[in-house]
């Protein structure tokens, strides 16, 4: 138990707990609503916090796990900018330095009040939004590069507004190298405008609580999630589990990529380590240490209650072994874009077949293991601008031990939505030519694996394709004697009736009346049948 | 002058609201679940009321949908998108969930059908429909025992006529349809499926209903039936038989209108309603008119026909009060229900709001529901005390913090109606009602700044009364997807010709609906309204428009945008995405009548002085609500008792009768 803990007034907890998530919430609407890309306004893939003085989560509004744990070293990185003024907001990328991959930009910024004639640091505000164009070599910036220099424009920390002015230089930078310059305007705008409510909002907290009580709950809600959560462990049996799951390949070479768990329980802590995980790959699916730490943070918050706050409480009873230079805590200059959406996934994987020795009638099946990532930019000839387009398909959820795998869906890293079919063909030119369940392809087992998806798109203009996908080869796990769920399959049939399969990640070039069939992965069965 | 019956049927009791000649008169009884037309036709009998009218609120389609009791549905897609409704958005609703789950659809597996069709993104025909195709799927459909058919293709809001062609068929087989370019004509494909397939597996339930409680009614002499609709209008029980899914979330509907209107008497036309029950309480916000929204669900299931924009919290009386493990205090969302009830109650001994009233002295146990329900003090005092520990004990200081917890979740969904969406909430009455509602408002009040509470006579059956109020009302709406450059120039003018046609088109389909219901379509208003957006965004704003020309709707919309969510770029190309046409028939509009004058002394409503917590124990004043005149005065502390409600009166607060009998309470700072 945390020394610091003072014993808190449990209304106020439950108050403060609220009170902090709703300036986060409300900074996530506004985002929504007001960003221009389909992948931020339509699937939301987009998360906004509350950080401490000293930039410390204090609350996170429930958007995307794979931001969990990651936001605070993007904060760590933004201090080093410091000391700030009002109106300053940092914005930044670099997975090296605070980011996780490119395509997600992050954004900080100070909260001051005035105390006195003094002004004070009440806090830090963060949104992290997934911008569906970057540059880089391909459209959709998801390449399949081998350093990170091909993936897109890299952004150190830098203040992107200095005492409320805007850096246009940077700004001007940043759009003259990416595909759609407009889009990428709007959305960070957008982005800006939640941080400004965001702002407003913690001030206005201060202002009716005061500086320093807002401090204390701000200390007093890290304590208390920290007792949850190692509540939680405690529950967990003593001892060391082992488990090792693997990537079908980095998109480079063929060969399969372990990713190795040793995970020691003891009382109320844990320690991840991760020591005989694959060395960093030549391909994208090398994933920054914080990235592997989200995963981790995902299960953790899987077993704690609803209403516990996810915040540094949380981290705290986690230790973590990460070999530098590997695929879980990979080193400049690696390629990362992939490590984010589907290494994240393969670690929650093993995590899960750790905790399923150690709590077999709580842990499902492995679920589909893949958020299937799909890019297409080009020229659309019809409304004569350039397009890009990201989308992720669902999968299946792995079976439990008390029900069956939930089909179509988003399953641990990720929860965005799909983008209408609708809207899609009235923006872009492809049309959906199918949209259905996969049937069949969940794993048998007392409890079945929930379903995979089948999506056929047709194209309608010529542009380049990125897929990253995974458990295109290696399936999705069964436990206690249920079968694993079907592996996934991506095939092109281009115009003039040829067709080819596709490997789990690859990037190509398509033509006017091709047509993409992507069907992802069954979640594995539980128990037999 | 016609005699008026609001009829509200909740899940205990019916409620019953006539207003005749100016005067009203009340009846409460049970509500009969297994057949609520029962329940309202005993209730008239018993109270051999003679109304011309009724309007009538019901659970019976929300309570077909939660209980998935609808009829046997079928549903028709494109070809290739049969899944879309077993899919949805992809999501799963909780994010950190070992063990997801969601509703399973409506409609099973094998009656998800599709047919060889497909429009493109302008409505132009890709591949045409197949007649052969549809009667086959129809034969089987039938064969297979469907009852009632949702069709919902692709592309369907700008181009009807795939769907119309199979809803035709259909109806001629003898099946209930609903097509979704009659149910929701809007885009977003998934929304508007399920949506269309709501509407189909209820309305065959509620049209059933409907011609009982119909005929039941008319032999007791009810010349007319209208029901409530979600976005707080009625309709003829022919038009809600055909779009049952607008009446799903009529429940708090009630409620809001009848806030509204009492309080635009009051010449109080912005107000923020409270309402709150046993287990949630409903908040809105009414900037001198009935707000709606259209993308609410029920049960995890999206309906994005107009409801009247509620935020709810899982906090009302019988929210229940727990520690954790971590020693945070929460209220709610879980309820004790009407059974077993509040400690206070006798039955259990689990802590709830109504408890943390009892032992603070705010709930006064031979009033309650006047004096019909005993309460058990000590009970609620032994159920506070299982929570007392961290407070030292003091169970006083424990039942204060469970009403300050559920207090905060009450002022999260005030925050959330009003400064959340560029409301000043100092420029607001707040109304409360409901069992709960006044007892908790002045608290609220004081936190958010709110100067003045109303209380209306009769809090706990508002519902009833906004019934009455509720103007007959049809809604529709026409996907325009028109982009709008924002500079101005020729196009503008264009712009303003094009929704003026629609407008025009909208309206003449309007009026031979509700003429088709017997009302004169010469004395019906329109009331038109613009989705907009700029262009990109992909969530609109509803702007109420007097003209269409952008000179004129374009400002509105910069600063709706502003107040929302502050950015607001004039310099943006905008769109209209939707038009939206309200029309109204005219009604009578029930008005209270006046209560004796009485001067400021309220002695003569007296009835004792309490030890009562406001932060601290002291003195209140306790009066009778019945006794109360016009004029009257009370200054905290004090409480008003009354059958259906209490309400809290803090120190620092004073209440006044108003003429019609409100108590209209201010802060006095």
């Amino acid at each position: 138990m945390s020394t610091r803990c003072q014993p808190s007034d449990p209304a106020e907890l439950a108050i403060f707990n609220a009170l902090f998530a709703a300036v986060a919430e409300e900074m996530g609407l506004t985002l929504g609503r007001t960003a221009h890309s389909p992948n931020i306004k339509e699937r939301r893939d987009y998360s906004c916090a509350v950080f401490d003085p000293h930039g410390r989560l204090v609350a996170q509004a429930a958007h995307i796990p794979v931001h969990l744990g990651a936001m605070p070293s993007a904060v760590e990185a933004a201090l080093a900018l410091a000391p700030f003024t009002p109106g300053d907001v940092v914005m930044l990328n670099d997975p090296y330095l605070g980011g996780t991959h490119l395509p997600d930009i992050t954004m900080i910024s100070p909260v001051f009040v005035s105390a006195g004639r003094r002004r004070r640091l009440a806090g830090f505000v963060a949104s992290r939004a997934h911008h569906a164009d970057v540059g880089g070599v391909a459209p959709g910036s998801m390449p399949l590069a081998t350093d990170i220099y091909q993936e897109g424009v890299i952004i150190p920390p830098i203040k992107l507004y200095d005492r409320g002015r805007l850096n246009q230089a940077a700004l001007d930078l940043l759009l003259r190298n990416v595909r759609t310059p407009d889009e990428r305007r709007g959305d960070l705008e957008a982005q800006v405008a939640a941080h400004r409510l965001g702002e407003a909002r913690l001030a206005e907290m201060v202002e009716r609580y005061g500086l320093r009580p807002t401090w204390r709950q701000m200390a007093a809600l890290q304590d208390y999630a920290e007792r949850m959560t190692r509540a939680a462990i405690a529950a967990i049996p003593d001892g060391q589990y082992k488990f090792e799951d693997f990537l079908d390949d980095d998109g480079i070479s063929d060969e399969p990529v372990p990713i190795r768990l040793r995970l020691t329980v003891q009382g109320d802590g844990l320690h991840c380590d991760f020591s005989d995980s694959a060395p960093q790959r030549p391909g994208s699916v090398n994933a920054v240490a914080s990235v592997t730490k989200s995963a981790v943070y995902y299960l953790v918050r899987c077993l704690l209650d609803e209403q516990v706050p996810a915040n540094e409480g949380c981290f705290r009873p986690v230790a973590f072994t990460l070999p530098e230079g590997s695929v879980v805590n990979a080193r400049p200059p690696a390629a990362v874009s992939a490590g984010n959406v589907e290494t994240s996934q393969r670690i929650v994987d093993v995590v899960l077949g750790a905790l399923a020795q150690a709590l077999p009638d709580l842990i499902p099946a492995a679920s589909a293991g893949t958020m299937n990532n799909l890019a297409i930019g080009g020229y659309d000839p019809l409304r004569q601008r350039p397009f890009t387009y990201y989308e992720t398909v669902g999968g299946g959820a792995g079976a439990g031990p008390q029900s069956a795998g939930l089909s179509s869906v988003h399953t641990h890293m990720t929860n965005t939505m799909n983008t209408p079919i609708e809207a899609l063909e009235m923006a872009y030119p492809f049309r959906i030519l199918e949209y259905g369940l996969r049937s069949g392809s969940g794993g048998h087992g007392r409890q079945r694996g929930g379903d995979g998806i089948v999506r056929r798109w047709q194209f309608l203009a010529t542009g380049t394709l990125t897929i990253v996908s995974e458990r295109r080869r290696l399936p999705p796990w069964g436990l206690a004697g249920g079968s694993p769920g079907q592996p996934g399959r991506n095939a092109l049939e281009r115009r003039d009736g040829q067709d080819i399969d596709l490997p789990s990640k690859c990037q190509l070039a398509v033509e006017e009346g091709d047509r993409l069939t992507l069907e992802t992965p069954g979640g594995g069965g539980w128990g037999r049948a | 002058m016609a005699a008026i019956l609001g009829v509200d049927v909740g899940g205990t009791f019916t409620d019953f609201l006539l207003w005749e000649d100016g005067r009203l008169a009340l009846h409460k009884r049970p509500s009969t679940p297994a057949d609520p037309a029962q329940g309202v036709l005993q209730g008239l009998t018993e109270v051999a009321w003679r109304p011309q009218a009724v309007v009538h609120g019901s659970t019976i389609a929300t309570n077909a949908l939660l209980e998935r009791k609808g009829a046997r549905t079928a549903l028709i897609t494109t070809r290739g998108f049969r899944d879309l409704l077993a899919i949805g958005r992809q999501t799963r609703p909780r994010l950190y969930d070992l063990a997801p789950r969601r509703p399973p659809p409506l409609v099973p597996d094998d009656l998800r059908v599709d047919v060889n069709e497909r429009l493109d993104h302008s409505g132009q025909v890709l591949t045409p429909l197949d007649a052969g195709e549809v009667e086959a799927l129809l034969d089987w459909l039938a064969e297979a025992g469907v009852e009632s058919l949702a069709v919902c293709l692709l592309f369907s809001f700008l181009n009807p006529d795939h769907e119309r062609a199979i809803a035709e068929r259909a109806q001629d087989r003898g099946f209930y349809v609903s097509a979704s370019c009659q149910i929701l004509p809007e885009y977003r494909e998934y929304e508007r499926t399920s949506t269309t397939v709501i509407n189909a597996y209820v309305a065959p339930v509620v049209a059933r209903y409907l011609e009982r409680l119909e005929e039941g009614l008319r032999s007791q002499g009810v010349a007319r039936l209208a029901i409530m609709q979600s976005s707080g209008g009625s309709m003829s029980p022919r038009a809600a038989g055909q779009q049952a899914a607008r009446t799903i979330l009529s429940g708090p509907a009630g409620g809001v209108v009848g806030a509204f209107y009492l309080a635009s008497q009051a010449a109080c036309p912005q107000i923020i309603t409270l309402d709150m029950g046993g287990t949630s309480t409903d908040v809105s916000l009414c900037p001198d008119r009935i707000p709606e929204r259209t993308d609410t669900a029920v049960g995890d299931l999206p309906i994005a026909t107009p409801a009247v924009d509620v935020v709810s919290v899982g906090a009302g009386g019988g929210s229940i009060a727990r520690l954790d493990e971590g020693g945070a205090l929460h209220v709610g969302p879980e309820s004790a229900g009407a059974d077993p009830g509040p400690a206070c109650y006798g039955k259990a001994l689990t802590p709830t709001v109504t408890d943390a009233h009892v032992v603070l002295g705010r709930v006064l146990p031979e009033y309650f529901l006047g004096g019909r329900l005993p309460l058990h003090v000590e009970r609620a005092r032994e159920a506070l005390s299982t929570i007392a520990a961290p407070f030292d004990g003091d169970v006083l200081r424990a039942a204060a913090s469970v009403i300050r917890v559920a207090n905060a979740n009450m002022e999260r969904a005030i925050r959330l109606v009003s400064v959340e969406r560029g409301h000043d909430p100092r420029l607001f009455t707040l109304v409360a009602f409901g069992g709960a509602g006044p007892l908790h408002a002045c608290d609220l009040a004081e936190a958010l700044r709110i100067p003045r509470v109303l209380v209306p006579p009769f809090p706990g059956i508002l519902s009833a009364f906004g019934m009455v109020a509720a103007e007959p009302t049809r809604d529709f709406s026409r996907a325009v997807m028109r982009s709008i450059p924002s500079e101005t120039g020729d196009e503008w003018r264009l712009v303003e010709d094009e929704l003026e046609q629609a407008f025009r088109e909208l309206a003449a389909h309007g009026r031979d609906e509700m003429a088709a219901d017997g009302f004169d379509a010469q004395e019906l208003s329109d009331r038109r309204f613009l989705d907009m957006r700029y262009l990109g965004q992909s969530y609109e704003l509803t702007l109420p428009v007097d003209s269409l020309s952008p000179e004129r709707f374009l400002p509105a919309f910069h600063t709706l945008h502003q107040e929302r969510y502050s950015p607001c770029n004039p310099a943006r190309a905008t769109e209209v995405v939707n038009l939206r046409l309200k029309l109204v028939a005219p009604a009578q509009k029930p008005v209270l009548a006046r209560l004796p004058d009485g001067g400021p002394d309220a002695s003569e409503a007296l009835v004792g002085r309490r030890t009562v917590w406001f932060g601290e124990e002291t003195t209140a004043a306790i009066y009778e609500r019945d006794k109360l005149r016009a004029g009257n005065r009370i200054e905290g502390p004090a409480i008003v008792v009354q059958m259906d409600s209490t309400t809290a009166i803090p120190p620092g607060w004073q209440a006044a009768v108003d003429a019609v009998g409100n108590l209209v309470v201010e802060s006095r700072s």
